[in-house]
This record gives structure tokens, C-alpha cells and sequence, in this order.
């Protein structure tokens, strides 16, 4: 028997590269049929392919392989959240006023509206806050994966991207406030409660800080070479979501400020402008179908009444205050209203940071999960649609070839 | 029915100015014509300010003058009006002749009759328009002084074309011209020179039969460097790039405005067919060369560089200038020639300097903002 010792025994094991390639292949299949066959967002077809393999639904994808692959999420959201950093001006801020009154009317009204009718539903104050907090910000991964998809250029998409980058840092700044809260709830001593957040907000900005004096000093010994800016801010990507989470610091909030710091402080322009594009694509393929594998369909059903209110209430909070801010700024009400549409999806990342506040309460943690997930579920399949049809309608999406959605 | 030729005072000027609308992201074009246009509206300002053919363009011009100051001041207000509320949006505006590395599959047409019917009858040439260019009317009194205005003006237009060159680069590629966007315009079938008619009336014959023949509805069919602006009672000089600044621009009008009097009022000499059968080589090696294009002077027979050409030129108009209190936009002229520097060797040189073409085109809009003052100050450094 030792003569064949060489071949393989089955059953087989699916080595976790196989697992990659699988996920890969089932993505885009799944991409292209929701394009061609349902007129949808190809986003919509990774989440769905996701949901189909997760343990959700066929459980090919159990929860300690997607711990395995965990790495390509993070990656994944660090480039996402690099680039939508990039987006944000801060001389535009100070040239249109109204725009940083709008991110924060937008970002407020979801706030109250979410948390107004968690409370309705007799939800304890801390829950309800944190998941309206969440409620605050848009998913950076469907809105620039969408931009990228449609290939929409434009000043709404600029805004949007803009108003994107502003309510994630609202978002992540109020929830790592109330994990102080938190810590009061569950009795933690006063230092805790106050240099818990501390740690998140001043550590993670320094993070970044770092990563983009590293960024700058290695541009601008390597010149102006798009090749080797490419690999260099790859690795400082990486790096820095590697150390975020080395340092129990929050990778949202590090590598939006490394994004942030390297628009706004490379004065002399050391780092070139890089677009990812297509080596890109196989990070974002990966982030949506894993996205996906961690949605339960289970949880729509139960959640029911409290996910749709949620849904719905942090919309009307989002349109209400692009709505009544946004014409300010000098654009027109229907193009506000796009934009506030274009807002709707809702971000996985802020759910990740609620798992940190899990490990440290894990009561806590599933208490909050319930409430948000469903909503999460509901704007991962509908979020993208909504950003896309924004876009399109604005007429800021590449329009379309001939016989092909 | 006869072209009408409304009379306008004696060396009146005006200039449209077609400008760039750019991403601050990426410096790329943007289509931002739409809400910018939507933006400017609501507020009164100097100057008209329109659309172009594609949603990355728009198009600036000045009311009549005769005062140079008086333009620049007028031109000033007009570019803060367009700048500050490209801010309020995030965009960026610039001059230059063309994007270097717009792709123009890109381009969308701005939706709106005229610029439809364009794109169905010129298919890709019409994106391909997605250039800049600077158009210097001069006023004339008669039809018939316009026509031997622009027939004189037409051994100049070279000059025009190496002072104002600022698109060296193009799709992404340096060209090796200094202006590569009259290359577009060569493209379209009724480019290149009007007929050499005599007057007015020759003019207007000419124009019927082509009317007739169903070539042309308008005036604005034909696509001429030069060509007479009935309505305006002007010539208009269209082979300029826009340039890098106002002040150039300015200082360009004031340069054809002094050659107009100049022409008018010396007579040197009469129009002749020799100038028409050296322009496509005279043009050709100014679009190529810039200033240190070879020149052939039909009148003297001679070969000499276009900085010679022009350096001969501006003392002749002088005392013109002087009349017209324009000295120092023939200074700036002089400095340019001088120095051997257009905008288009000062865009080579961002690029040589280890400069992206993405940072060529973020420090062509600030200069754009912040005037001819940045130029001198980045020539001293």
C-alpha cells in the first residue's frame, strides 16, 4: 500500500486556497447572473452568493473558515476606507460651509429618528443608542465599490463620497463615547470608562498619523512611479490594518485618517494618486461574498417589525437631512434627493466594532446584534441597488452599452 | 439674403475663453458643467458664462472694450465668479489648450440641441472637441474694412498660435507640438481660411453659393482660424489655445487690438494671395516649434524664426499701444518672447521636473486662480 502513498486519501480536504478560488469563481458567477438576468448591482450578487454558501444557508462556509479568511475582509475595508479617506477634502469643508451642516443634519436626524423609535419599541437606552449610532453611517464599501462599478463621475458622487467619509467618522467618534457608557452599564471603574474610548479615538487617529508619515517619507524617496507607489501604499495599507488590530485600535478610524491625512497634509504631493482598479476587484469579490456568508436570513424573519422600522427610520432621517441641508450648498432638491438615497447603505464595518464591545460583554454584544443585523441583512441586498439607481438618475454613472445592463 | 455687418467702433475687443472643469481628486476632466452652471446662475456676475459642447467645458466671455485694464479687471471678476463657486462643488477650473490626459471616449456631450446635432454629424470629432481655445474678436466699422482686416491679420496668426500654445500634451502622450489642438481642428471639413475675396459683397456671394449648395446654414458652420462675425461687427481669431492666465489672455486681445490699429491705420501694406500660400506651412511649424518655429515673411521673401518675426513686430505697434493704453500688455508679449518661455514649455518643464501629469494639471488650475503673479514666482525659484 506504500507504493501509492503518493496520491491523495478521501475524502478530500479543501485546503483554505481552494476555498479562495471557489469563493472567487461562485461571486462572480453570482455577480454576473444578478446583472444579466435580475438588472441588479453585481454587489447584490456576491452578498447573495455569501448568503447561499454561509452557514446561513448550506453551510459550506462555516464560522471557523471564515475567521480563516477574515484577513481578506480586513485588507478589503482597508483599501476601501484609504481611498474614501482620500475623498475627503478639507478645503472643500471650508469653502462650502453647508456641506459639513449637512453631514451632520444627516447624520444627527438618523441618529434620533433610529433611536427615537428603538425607544418606541421599549429597546433599553444603551442599545437602542449604540445601534442608532451605527445607524449613522454608510457603508464605504458598497458606495465606492459602486462608484467603481458604474464608473460615475461627478459632483454628486463626489458629495457622496464626501458626506460617506463625514458620517463614518461621526459614527465610529459617538459609538466609541457610548462604549463608555457601556462599561458604566456593566459597573466597569471610572478609568475604564474613560480611557476605553480615549484609546480608540487618539490611538487609531495616531495610527494613521504614522502610516502616512511612512507613506510620505517612502514616496518620496521612490519618485513619482505609479508601479512603485502602487506596492509601497499596498503594504502601508496592510501594515496599518494589521497593527489596528494588533493594538486593539479601531482599522476604521486608522485608515480613514490615513486616507484623510495623506489629502490634506502631503503638501508637496509626495504620494501619487493610485487607483486600484482591477487587482483591486478580487479583494472586493472576497469582502461581499464573506460579507454575505455572515448574514443570517434567520434574523430577518425574527427581528421583523423592529428591523423595517429601523430601515426605514434612519432613511427618512438620511433624506431629511441631505433634504433640507443639501440645497444649501447649492444643489437642487431632486439631486439632494438622490444623494440621500445614495446614502442608504448601511455599513457592516460599524457591526465589527460592535464585536468588539461583544468580546468585552458578550451579553451586551448579542443584546445589540439582534436589534442591528436585520436591518443589515435588509440594506446589504437592497443598499447597493439604492446607490446605483441614485447615480444613474443623476447621470453620473457611465451610461450603458448597447444590449447589456 | 445678404450677411448684415453691424458696425463696430474702430479697435474694440472682446474674448471668449473656453475653460476646463476638473476632479480635485484625480485632476481628470469631470462633467461638472451642469451644477456649476446651475450655481452661477443664482448670483449676478460680470461677463456671460455658458456651456460647451461636452459637460467637462465651460465657456467665459467678456462685454466690449477698448480699455486692456478695463478687460483684465472685467476678466478677473469672471474668473473669481467661476472659481469660487467650482469650490462650493469641489471642482477645479484651468486653462491650458487641452487636457493631457483626458481620454475623449470619455467626453459626454452636454445636452442641448445644437451640440446634439454636432456629435450626429461629426461622430468622434466632435469629443475630440474637447479642447480650449481662446476667440479674440476685434471690432471693425464696415464689412469691407473686416475683410482686409482679416486678410492682413492672416500673416500674423502664427504669432498668436506660439504666444498663446499650451497643449503640449494630449491623451496621455507629449505631442511635440506646442499647440496639438489645432491638429483637432484640422479634422472638420470646413476648417483652415476664408476664400481671398476682396470686400464685403465678394464675401457675401461667396457665402450665398455655399448657402445655396447646402454646405452651410450659418455663419457658424464655417470653422476658420480667422473669420468675420457679421452680427458682431467683428474678426475673430480662433487659433488661439486658452492660456494658462488671465493676464496672458488679456494680454493676447491687447496684442491683436494694437496689430488692428496698427494695420488699419499705417496701411503697410496690401493684402496679397502669397500670405495664404505659405500659412499651412507657417501654421504647421508654429503649432510644432512654438516660438522658435522658422517663419517665411511672404512679403520679403525671407525665412527668419517667429521670436525674430515678432520682436520686429512690437515696436511697430508701440505707438499704438501708447494710444490704446496697453504698454503693458506688450510687455508681457515681450517677456514671453524674451525668455523663450510660452505656457506650453512651462507645462514641459512641471513634467520634466519629475511631475505627474496628474500634478502638471493641479499646478496649471492653480495658476489658473492665482495669475500671472505664481508664474513670475516660480521662474525666479
Amino acid at each position: 500500500m506504500d507504493d501509492i502513498g503518493f496520491l491523495p486519501s478521501f475524502p478530500l480536504v479543501a485546503g483554505n486556497t481552494m476555498l479562495v478560488g471557489a469563493i472567487l469563481l461562485c461571486g462572480l458567477a453570482a455577480g454576473q447572473v444578478f446583472v444579466r438576468v435580475f438588472r441588479l448591482p453585481r454587489i447584490t450578487g456576491f452578498v447573495a452568493a455569501g448568503l447561499l454558501l454561509g452557514p446561513g444557508v448550506l453551510g459550506i462556509l462555516d464560522q471557523s473558515i471564515l475567521g480563516d479568511l477574515s484577513i481578506f475582509v480586513d485588507i478589503s475595508l482597508g483599501l476601501i476606507l484609504f481611498e474614501l479617506g482620500r475623498r475627503l477634502d478639507f478645503r472643500w469643508l471650508t469653502h462650502d460651509r453647508w456641506l459639513l451642516a449637512s453631514s451632520v443634519a444627516e447624520s444627527l436626524l438618523s441618529f434620533l429618528f433610529v433611536y427615537g423609535t428603538l425607544r418606541l419599541f421599549d429597546i433599553a437606552p444603551i442599545y437602542a443608542g449604540t445601534a442608532a449610532a451605527i445607524a449613522m453611517a454608510t457603508s464605504p464599501a458598497v458606495v465606492i465599490m459602486i462608484v467603481h462599478d458604474q464608473r460615475a463621475k461627478g459632483p454628486l458622487t463626489e458629495r457622496l463620497l464626501a458626506l460617506t467619509a463625514l458620517n463614518n467618522v461621526f459614527a465610529f467618534l459617538l459609538i466609541a463615547l457610548l462604549f463608555g457608557f457601556v462599561h458604566l452599564e456593566y459597573r466597569a471603574n471610572w478609568p475604564r470608562t474613560l480611557l476605553h474610548p480615549l484609546y480608540l479615538i487618539v490611538g487609531s487617529a495616531g495610527l494613521g498619523f504614522v502610516a502616512f508619515i511612512v507613506a510620505r517619507t517612502l514616496g518620496r524617496w521612490l519618485g513619482k512611479r505609479e508601479d512603485l507607489q502602487f506596492g509601497m501604499l499596498l503594504g502601508v495599507i496592510v501594515g496599518t490594518v494589521g497593527c489596528a488590530i494588533s493594538f486593539k485600535l479601531s482599522v476604521l478610524l486608522a485608515l480613514l485618517a490615513f486616507g484623510v491625512f495623506v489629502k490634506n497634509l502631503d503638501r508637496m504631493h509626495d504620494v501619487t494618486a493610485v487607483e486600484f482598479g482591477p487587482s483591486g476587484q478580487f479583494f472586493m469579490v472576497m469582502l461581499f461574498v464573506i460579507t454575505g456568508a455572515g448574514l443570517r436570513p434567520a434574523e430577518l424573519a425574527a427581528a421583523g417589525a423592529v428591523g423595517a422600522a429601523f430601515v426605514l427610520t434612519r432613511m427618512a432621517g438620511k433624506l431629511a437631512g441631505i433634504g433640507l441641508f443639501a440645497p444649501l450648498s447649492g444643489i437642487t432638491r431632486r439631486k439632494a434627493m438622490l444623494l440621500g438615497t445614495g446614502m442608504v447603505p448601511m455599513s457592516a464595518i460599524a457591526v465589527v466594532m460592535v464585536q468588539g464591545a461583544s468580546a468585552l460583554y458578550p451579553e451586551f454584544g448579542a443584546g445589540l446584534s439582534s436589534i442591528v443585523l436585520s436591518a443589515v441583512v435588509i440594506l446589504e441586498l437592497v443598499g447597493p441597488l439604492a446607490t446605483q439607481w441614485a447615480l444613474r438618475r443623476a447621470g453620473e454613472a457611465e451610461p450603458l452599452p448597447r444590449g447589456n445592463a | 439674403m445678404t450677411l448684415e455687418f453691424s458696425h463696430s467702433d474702430d479697435f474694440t475687443m472682446g474674448v471668449e475663453l473656453e475653460l476646463m472643469i476638473l476632479s480635485t481628486h484625480d485632476w481628470n476632466l469631470i462633467r461638472g458643467a451642469g451644477d456649476l452652471l446651475a450655481l452661477i446662475e443664482k448670483e449676478k456676475h460680470a461677463g456671460d458664462i455658458k456651456p460647451e459642447i461636452t459637460e467637462s467645458m465651460i465657456e467665459i466671455s467678456t462685454g466690449v472694450h477698448t480699455d486692456y485694464r478695463e478687460m483684465l479687471v472685467e476678466l478677473t471678476a469672471i474668473r473669481d465668479t467661476v472659481v469660487g463657486n467650482a469650490r462650493r462643488l469641489n471642482l477645479a477650473i484651468a486653462g491650458g489648450g487641452a487636457h493631457p490626459f483626458q481620454h475623449w471616449s470619455e467626453q459626454r456631450i452636454f445636452p442641448k440641441e445644437r451640440f446634439f446635432h454636432l456629435h450626429e454629424m461629426y461622430g468622434y470629432l466632435a469629443k475630440q472637441f474637447t479642447v480650449f481655445g481662446q476667440h479674440i474678436h476685434v471690432g471693425a466699422s464696415s464689412g469691407d474694412d473686416a475683410i482686409y482686416l482679416l486678410h492682413m491679420m492672416s500673416r500674423y496668426i502664427p504669432h498668436f498660435i506660439a504666444l498663446s500654445a499650451s497643449s503640449p500634451f494630449f491623451q496621455g502622450m507629449d505631442t511635440a507640438f506646442d499647440s496639438s489642438r489645432l491638429n483637432n481642428i484640422n479634422a472638420f471639413p470646413l476648417s483652415g481660411t476664408m476664400p481671398f475675396v476682396a470686400d464685403w459683397s465678394e464675401f457675401n456671394g461667396y457665402f450665398d453659393t455655399m448657402r445655396d449648395l447646402k454646405v452651410v446654414e450659418s455663419m457658424k458652420d464655417f470653422y476658420w482660424d480667422i473669420r468675420p462675425k457679421p452680427e458682431f461687427g467683428t474678426i475673430e481669431i480662433r487659433v488661439c489655445d486658452t492660456p494658462l492666465t488671465i493676464e496672458k489672455a488679456a494680454a493676447l486681445a491687447a496684442y491683436a487690438q494694437a496689430l488692428a490699429r496698427h494695420l488699419m491705420l499705417d496701411r503697410p501694406r496690401k493684402p496679397t494671395l502669397d500670405v495664404y500660400r505659405v500659412y499651412s506651412f507657417n501654421r504647421f511649424t508654429a503649432c510644432r516649434y512654438g516660438l522658435e518655429a522658422g517663419f517665411i515673411d511672404a512679403g520679403s521673401r525671407t525665412r527668419r524664426t517667429l521670436k525674430e518675426d515678432i520682436l520686429e513686430t512690437l515696436p511697430l505697434l508701440v505707438p499704438h499701444a501708447q494710444a490704446l493704453g496697453s504698454v503693458d500688455a506688450l510687455e508681457v508679449i515681450r517677456r514671453s518672447v524674451d525668455s523663450g518661455v510660452n505656457d506650453a514649455s512651462w507645462l514641459r518643464a512641471e513634467r520634466a521636473s519629475g511631475q505627474t501629469l496628474n500634478d502638471v494639471v493641479r499646478r496649471q488650475s492653480h495658476l489658473w486662480f492665482a495669475g500671472e503673479a505664481a508664474v513670475a514666482e516660480a521662474s525666479a525659484k
